[in-house]
């Protein structure tokens, strides 16, 4: 018979950790694979979305590249890159480094920084790494699974190459 | 390729170039590519007789604040001294031609080249050649060598609403005069108060500078390219609305109404793509706006010759900048702005409202490829000419009507004239 441990009704924080890293890593695979509809649903409704570069950030300027404040914002985004914007097909590819967590005892949040690149592959067949930075993420459980409640996304550099139309 | 003409010469048409018959209506596509014509703009444009766009007074707030920029492509540097006077100036020591200054922006009490340490100060002047003397005896300076007559090559600079512009010409006329009556008002209703810079983003775009000068002006495209003003009836070209050219019609200023807000027959008719989408903003606090000004105007996009824009977008307000860098590339700058007087609840809208513009806008971001796709269709046919006559085939000012390419005409009659083709 095998020993069937029981699973304690307050998760380790090592559970924890485990699960928000994998939040990180599945939410760049889904941009990856071209699941932009997904999007959406990796933050809490009321979720903060926000890219900016480090200039701005270090700055404490509030304008930077993209904001989506509310899920609301982001089926707009969403809404927009299917039926609305212009621009020449083209995918990323995400390499995300592991994640440095904590956890907030008091909220249960998981506060997280990971630092990432992602390469741009246009139809041409042309790869460009297109953007490197560092993802300061607030994650919640929601609905028995965890969410971002705010991601923002620092980008090193003030410049963008082209456009920017699908989430980093 | 055309022959470059002697550096002395006047402005004048250089050999085996000519302007097409039907005028500024057409631009042939070699101006976007051929090498020695974008030489050409550096001399006679840039360091000719227009004034450059620098940074804001708020930028260098602090005595011993300076910022870079270029002009053109020649690197500048714009300084306060510690009197509080705005100098600007090659980015250049006069000793061997290296850069003074690396960094975007600082705060430093002289300017040393890294080089050999030729020390300025923030005017420019040189003040100190490290080893003038030479050493223990030995070596240093001629004895005629004249510091006063050693210096950054210094740029004329004025202040006009916050913003600080820059020229090498002597002759040129004071900004506001430049800009001309119509123009210049309509800044100073935009920025004609204190202002803060909410951030600032740069997007590379692979295009010759014009294009995305064309593409300012070309209030023609505005809705039938960027159509998410159309799916969530932002703006149509039915909404009340014109365009204003300056005197030498370089400049331009398109605005918009949104009280008179309508559906266009024609719209629906053509069935063109901008049509098609439902209206509903999932999440509408994107375009939560209020009414800044009591004339009505929501949308306005206004071009100062050659390379800078303001716009109020609602109450999105910004400064694009585009620097050349190259005959088929371009740095566009984004600067958000507010009011030093904006409450809590007005700089959270701007903020939200900076979503339509940008790298990443929502209604702009399309500009990021559309004048590279011109630049791509364009390079191997330098003899061909874009067709230019909705609207017309002069540049005037239209003030009912922003379906007309008048303005992308007006850039191009300004150019001519200042190009001497």
């Amino acid at each position: 018979m095998p020993i069937v441990i029981e699973k304690p009704v307050t998760p380790s924080s090592g559970d924890q950790y485990r699960e928000a890293a994998d939040l990180i890593s599945s939410y760049g695979h889904a941009m990856d694979d071209g699941e932009i509809d997904l999007w959406p649903q990796f933050f809490t409704p009321n979720g903060i979305y926000h890219i900016t570069t480090k200039e701005n950030h270090e700055a404490g300027l509030p304008i930077g590249i993209m904001r989506c404040v509310g899920r609301g914002m982001m089926i707009d985004r969403v809404k927009a890159f299917h039926t609305a914007n212009i621009f020449e097909p083209h995918t990323y590819n995400h390499i995300v480094g592991y994640p440095t967590l904590s956890c907030d005892q008091t909220t249960g949040w998981v506060t997280a920084r990971s630092n990432f690149q992602i390469v741009r592959i246009m139809e041409t067949g042309r790869m460009d790494l297109f953007a490197t930075g560092k993802y300061l993420d607030v994650i919640q459980e929601e609905g028995g699974s965890l969410k971002f409640m705010e991601r923002i996304v620092v980008l090193d550099s003030r410049n963008v190459d082209i456009l920017l139309v699908v989430p980093l | 390729m055309l022959t470059t003409p002697q550096p002395s010469s006047a402005p004048g048409k250089p050999a085996l170039f000519s302007w097409p018959a039907e005028g500024i209506a057409r631009a042939p596509y070699r101006l976007f590519t051929d090498p020695e014509i974008y030489k050409l703009e550096q001399e006679r444009i840039f360091r000719g007789r227009s004034w450059n766009f620098l940074c804001l007074d708020v930028d260098i707030l602090k005595a011993s604040d300076y910022r870079t920029t270029t002009i053109g492509e020649t690197p500048v540097i714009v300084a306060r001294d510690h009197d509080g006077k705005v100098h600007a100036m090659v980015n250049r020591c006069a000793h061997k031609g290296a850069l003074v200054c690396l960094k975007k922006q600082d705060n430093v009490a002289s300017l040393t080249c890294v080089y050999h340490a030729w020390n300025y100060g923030l005017d420019g002047q040189l003040k100190g050649v490290a080893f003038r003397n030479g050493l223990r005896g030995q070596g240093g300076m001629p004895s005629d060598f004249d510091v006063a007559k050693h210096r950054l090559q210094p740029i004329r600079t004025e202040n006009f609403c916050g913003m600080i512009f820059g020229t090498f010409s002597e002759e040129v006329e004071n900004v506001e005069t430049y800009l001309g009556p119509e123009m210049a008002q309509f800044i100073k209703r935009n920025l004609g108060r204190p202002l803060r810079v909410l951030g600032t983003h740069s997007q590379t775009i692979h295009n010759n500078w014009k294009l995305y000068a064309e593409n300012l002006r070309d209030s023609y495209h505005a809705t039938l390219l960027h159509t998410f003003y159309t799916t969530f009836k932002v703006n149509r070209l039915d909404m009340d609305g014109g365009i204003i050219l300056s005197d030498e019609k370089w400049h331009h200023l398109s605005f918009a109404r949104r009280a008179k807000l309508q559906e266009a027959a024609e719209y629906s008719e053509a069935k063109v793509h901008s049509a098609n989408y439902e209206s509903a903003l999932d999440g509408p606090e994107l375009l939560h706006a209020w009414e800044e000004f009591d004339d009505g105007i929501t949308h306005s996009i206004q071009t100062v010759f050659p390379n800078m824009c303001i716009q109020f977008t609602l109450n999105s307000l910004a400064i694009r900048f585009f620097a050349p860098k190259g005959v088929d590339k371009t740095e566009l700058f984004w600067i958000y702005l507010g009011y030093d007087r904006d409450t809590e609840e007005q700089s959270q809208r701007r903020i939200m409202q900076s979503n339509l513009t940008g790298a990443a806008g929502l209604v702009s971001l399309e500009d990021g490829c559309i004048n590279e796709f011109v630049q791509r269709g364009t390079r191997n046919d330098p003899e061909c000419a874009s067709f230019m006559e909705m609207g017309g085939r002069v540049a005037e000012s239209e003030k009912n009507s922003r379906a007309t390419e008048t303005a992308v005409r007006g850039f191009w009659q300004g150019y001519r004239s200042i190009m001497g083709f």
